[in-house]
Formats: structure tokens, sequence, C-alpha cells
């Protein structure tokens, strides 16, 4: 695979609710903290308007770095579902002739607890063969499929991608500046209570097949409903120094060790 | 010329920890570092001690000073870094303009000049039973109200005035704490970070001096730039000889600049 011809993909993963699920498959559904690269793919795969059993082999190759601009709040979702015709639930064991038996005394409501991401906003760069990406990128601005956040129900802010980037996975993501709203970042000086400086450090995972050292189990085989299968990967977990796009206008008293009061900071034109 | 000065100060070495505790030894040592005629200028300086461990002080002179002195008795004459900066104070000087806002900071020696003291003590009973007073009594003003009053009473005289602070509207039914329409005073963009009360003696078994001084920190708009050029090279208030009446100013913090135009 020669260097030059590898970019970086970077998608803005923000909208009000997220819900990136790896494990949960029945009452309870969990989310990540973080997108999964299962649930990246499955957008870039729903963009290019791939069938569910369409191979995604190419993509699965593709590596993920998430970076966490706003880390967001949990939600969790009290969710009951009925039958709509009114008729009582199936459960779980089958008749001789294979269906569903109903449940007796009869049920007419599962409750269900979901759980969602509100107000997070990520940095997902994706790292591959730059005509593949290229492609990609078309799509995701002209997506075949509607486009979700992990779960159909959750719908994500435009613009989602912010284009190719050429270099490193870890540095693009640093080089790119804070996503974060204005809300969020008075929010964060007054939880720090500090005034922004012209950087701040923010937490990443990215996907490092050599030097990673720990193993998500998300990436993606198959989205075939019959053939659901995942594979692992290895991770390294890393702090990212990132420009917050603000001038350097009022740090040049922060930065002295007389913090309060610099009078030199009017000398010094 | 004008040259402010800042030196930084090692609290742990034997020599600092007089120059600390006594603003008359600290004073010797900021006229030595002036070569001609140190008597003859108003020397104006503060030590600001907002990390303590890290003590810095400012010099405000005429004349070009030299801190070798100081660095090598209770600085770290071998450590990296600026020991003690000078700097031109033209490019401030030539900021100072009819409606400029700047962030400030003032240790002063708030004071009264009284005939009758409320509370007159032995001494001063008798000087006035003997008719010896020549001059009133000056009192220094030892509460936060009065050292506020005291600084408010003068930025006019001074040439500035400090703005009424930003408060939000309150809610419905709940008046704020300072209505102007019931008689209350609006609140200022200042208050007082430190106040201390030194007592020291200029001769072996005389009486002490004794100083309360307060220091000011806000926020101030230029009003009258000439009288407020002078006072900033002659110093604010009594006591400039003991570290009080030096006004530095420095840049609004990046939250006041939003909203400065208002």
């Amino acid at each position: 695979m020669a260097s030059s011809e590898e970019a970086v993909l970077l998608l803005r993963l923000a909208g009000p609710i997220q819900s990136w699920g790896d494990r949960s498959s029945f009452n309870r559904r969990d989310t990540r903290p973080e997108p999964t690269k299962s649930g990246v793919i499955g957008l870039l795969a729903a963009a290019s308007g791939r069938a569910r059993e369409d191979s995604i082999t190419d993509l699965a190759e593709l590596r993920l770095g998430i970076r966490v601009d706003q880390p967001g709040t949990l939600l969790r979702d009290y969710h009951t579902a009925s039958d709509y015709r009114g008729r009582p639930l199936p459960q779980a064991g089958v008749s001789k002739k294979g269906v569903q038996k109903p449940t007796s005394p009869p049920k007419d409501t599962y409750v269900t607890t979901r759980f969602y991401l509100q107000d997070a906003v990520f940095l997902a760069g994706v790292a591959g063969p730059r005509p593949l990406l290229e492609t990609l990128d078309h799509a995701v601005r002209h997506p075949s499929f509607p486009l979700a956040l992990g779960r159909r129900s959750c719908v994500p802010t435009q613009p989602i991608s912010r284009g190719l980037r050429d270099g490193s996975l870890g540095d693009v993501l640093a080089a790119e500046p804070w996503l974060a709203s204005e809300h969020a970042r008075a929010v964060h000086e007054r939880e720090h209570r500090t005034t922004l400086g012209s950087w701040i450090s923010l937490s990443a995972t990215l996907e490092d097949p050599e030097h990673g050292d720990d193993i998500l189990n998300d990436v993606p085989r198959s989205f075939d409903p019959h053939h659901r299968a995942f594979a692992s990967r290895r991770i390294r977990h890393t702090w990212l120094k990132v420009p917050t796009g603000l001038a350097d206008a009022g740090n040049a008293a922060d930065t002295t060790a007389d913090a309060g009061h610099d009078p030199f900071a009017l000398l010094g034109w | 010329m004008t040259y402010l000065s800042r030196i930084r100060i090692n609290p742990l070495r034997k020599a600092s920890q007089k120059l600390l505790a006594n603003p008359r030894a600290l004073r010797g040592a900021v006229v030595g570092g002036i070569a001609q005629d140190p008597t003859e200028e108003r020397i104006l300086w503060r030590l600001d001690a907002d990390n303590p461990r890290r003590p810095l002080l400012y010099v405000l002179s005429r004349s070009r000073p030299d801190w070798t002195h100081l660095v090598e008795q209770a600085g770290w004459p071998g450590a990296d870094g600026e020991h003690a900066g000078v700097r031109d104070y033209g490019p401030l000087l030539a900021q100072i303009a009819t409606g400029r806002e700047f962030a400030f900071r003032l240790t002063a020696n708030p004071v009264q000049n009284t005939a009758n003291p409320d509370k007159p003590t032995q001494e001063q009973q008798e000087r006035v039973a003997n008719g010896t007073t020549k001059r009133s009594f000056r009192i220094g003003h030892r509460t936060v109200t009065a050292q506020l009053a005291w600084l408010l009473d003068r930025t006019v005289r001074w040439g500035f005035e400090i703005p009424e602070s930003r408060m939000s509207t309150p809610a419905p039914g709940i008046a704020p704490l300072n209505d102007p329409h019931h008689g209350g005073e609006p609140a200022r963009e200042v208050r007082i970070i430190a106040r201390k009360r030194h007592s020291f003696t200029k001769k072996r078994n005389a009486r002490p001096v004794v100083l309360h001084t307060a220091t000011f920190e806000g926020h101030l708009r230029i009003t009258d730039p000439q009288v407020f050029t002078d006072h900033l090279l002659k110093g604010f208030g009594p006591a400039k000889a003991y570290g009080c009446g030096l006004l530095t100013l420095a840049p609004l913090p990046r939250h006041l600049l939003h909203e400065g135009g208002h």
C-alpha cells in the first residue's frame, strides 16, 4: 500500500442524541461513550447505497480514530413496545411448527431501556486509500439512504463530512479545530474555572494495529441480518492538543506567574 | 523617560525575609537600585504576593534602574528566566486617552484627616487638651467599606471613573441589593483583594509607624488623561515611600472586552 495514496476522511458526528451500542441485543440497549466502528461503517455503507447483504470488507479495512470534542451526557429512555394490532405479544418458545407461542397469561407490553448520548460532538477520522475515501466523501454529501448516528432515531446535524486530509490519523485529528458550541465552551470555562487558551486537550481513541494496547470487538464482518458477525481491532487511547480557534490576545496575561494582573502586558507593544 | 521594573523575590533567602516583612527595609533596597539622585525623584513601588511563594516587586522610576543587588541578595542569581524585567513606560503612557478602559491594581493607604476623632486615643486627648495640635490627625481607614468609599470618593479627582458593575436583572419581585432608586449606591467594578496592617519602627525604641493598606483591583475608564497621567507617575494617596500609591494598568480580561462597547 503506497503511503502517498493514504488519506483521512473527517466526519463530524453530532446531533441531539446518538447511540452507539456494541453488545446489547435484548431489552436493555446500551451505548458506548464513543462512536463504534460498526456504527461509522454502517453510516458510510448507507451513504454509498449498499444493501445489508452487500460486502463491506473494503470498509472494514479502513482505520478509525475518534476525537471527543463534547462528551455529552447519558440519557436513559424508558421505552415500551406493543403489537399495533392489539394482540398479545409472543413468547420466546416456539411450537412444533416453528411458530412463536403466545404469552400466557397474555402480555401486551414490553418494557425496554434504551440509552443515548445527548449533546455530544465527535470528530471521526477514517484513514485508508484515497480513491475509496473520495467516493465515500461524495457519498456522505449525497447519501442514498438516510444517515443515522448509531440508531435510526438519532438524526445527525449537517454538515457531516469535513473533507479529506493528508497525514497520519493522530496528526489530522489534532490539527482540526475544536468543534464545541459556544455554549459548551462557556460551560467548560465555568466548570474548569479558567479562561480558554489557544489550545485544549481532548481525549481520543485511535485504531493502531501495531502498537494498540486495548481491543474493541466492533469491526463488522457483514450487516446481513442472517450473518451478523464482528471481529476485533487494536486501539490506543491518547490525548490530543487541539487548537480552540481563539486568538492569543488574552493569553499573555494568563501564562505569566502573576496570573491575575500583568502590567507588562501593555508594555510589550 | 519612565521605567517599570518587575523583580522576582525568592522568599526563602535570609535577606528577602526581612525585605518582605518590613516596608522600610524594602524601600531601602528599592532606592538602592536608582543610580542618580534617588532621593530627588518619586520612586513608586509595590509588592504583589498573589502567590506568596513567588512574590513580585514592581517599581516605577524616572531613571533606568539596576536590580543586580536585589537579585543577588533576594533572588535566584543562577536561575533561568528574567530576574528583573525593566521596560520603558512610554508605550503605556501613549495609550492613555479619554474613554480608554483598563484593568487596574492599586495598593493604597486610605486615610482620613480629622481634627476631632470619634474615639481619640489617650495621646490624642492630651494633645487636644493642651492645644498643641498644629494639624489634624491622620487616621487610617480600617474597614472594607471605609477603604472602598475612600477610593470611590477620589476617582474623579484622579482623572478616572470606575464603571458600575454589570449585574443581571433580578427576578421579578426581588429588589436589587443596591438599588439607586431606593437610595443605595450602585455597585462598582472594584474589589479589595488584600488588606494589611504594617507596623515597623524607624529608630530603635521609637514609636512604630503603623500603616493600614488595601489592595484594590478592578476596572477603570479614563476621564481626564492629563490628570490621570500626572497621578500615574506621582502616585495615588499617602505612604508612597512604603509601597503604596503605584497604580498599574493591564489589558481587560477577555470576557469584559466583548462587552466593552456598551
